[in-house]
């Protein structure tokens, strides 16, 4: 009876609460979110560092282990031996099939460039060697 | 005045907000929890290539390596010696994420293992670099 009296005074509008102004705020805010929201799909490649214990760097010896030299000028070389970077595919898969089980490990000078060094890990993993660490060193070359 | 006398039979509103009202304020709680969790590190770096590059499913803290050797983590620039602690506060936060070292192709790869080596003891174990893939 009483919501009938009151629903005849037809000023007051249905609802309690007018929403229509919370709803814009909240639509502004959800706009806003929007706009700022990033959704990164970030892609790369995993990083490992060599095994550090004895015994694993004993393990790593009998199965031999494929050393790539990055030099500070963005050099690769390959047994003191340097090498053309799209060659490293090539040598990587000789060393594959030697020895299936064998570790490469990137030797990246300290002050290489990260691109060539990005480049010979891909280069690595696209010659079949998916076990890839990197160390760094800082002899002089 | 005929205006008037319809709207007496119908509500206040043409249309009943308040679903509507329900629906938008879980999209906006979901834009905010989207927008908390991802640490951009504020910067632009040129990534370099990879073909073999792959996408990481929690790479949600992203360290960036500035050609001229600067760390940018979470919007700000951080010496590296901070780095283990911040690392060390976002595992605490979220223990399933991981870190991707965004690094400019033309940095220094000296700087790469040592801010891996700081990840490593802040406590997250999975680090990756950051590649562009073939697609992109």
């Amino acid at each position: 009876m009483r919501l009938r009296r009151y629903r005849e005074e037809e000023d007051a509008s249905e609802t309690g609460i007018d929403l229509a102004p919370m709803l814009d705020f909240v639509l502004n805010l959800l706009i806003f979110f929007i706009i700022t929201a990033v959704f990164v799909k970030e892609t790369g490649l995993t990083l490992s560092r060599p095994a550090p214990s004895n015994q694993e760097q004993k393990k790593m010896d009998e199965k031999g282990t494929l050393f790539i030299a990055v030099h500070s000028d963005g050099t690769i070389s390959i047994d003191k031996r340097v090498i053309d970077p799209a060659a490293v595919r090539a040598n990587v898969e000789r060393f594959h099939a030697e020895k299936p089980e064998g570790p490469v490990v990137v030797v990246a000078n300290t002050k290489s460039p990260t691109g060539v060094l990005v480049r010979v890990m891909d280069n690595v993993r696209l010659g079949g060697v998916s076990n890839v660490s990197i160390a760094p060193s800082s002899s002089g070359d | 005045m005929r205006g008037r006398n319809h709207q007496e039979e119908e509500d206040g509103h043409g249309i009943d907000l308040a679903p509507m009202l329900d629906f938008v304020l879980n999209l906006l709680i979901f834009f905010i929890i989207i927008t908390s969790f991802i640490k951009q590190p504020g910067v632009k770096v040129t990534k370099p290539e990879a073909v073999t590059a792959e996408h990481k499913d929690n790479g949600n803290i992203i360290i960036a390596i500035r050609a001229n050797g600067d760390i940018w983590m979470d919007r700000k620039k951080v010496a590296l010696p901070d780095v283990r602690a911040l690392v060390e506060r976002m595992h605490a936060e979220r223990p399933e994420d991981t870190v991707i070292i965004a690094a400019d192709k033309d940095s220094q790869s000296g700087m790469v293992t040592k801010i891996m080596d700081e990840v490593r003891g802040g406590g997250i174990q999975t680090v990756s670099i950051g590649a562009l893939g073939q697609e992109q």
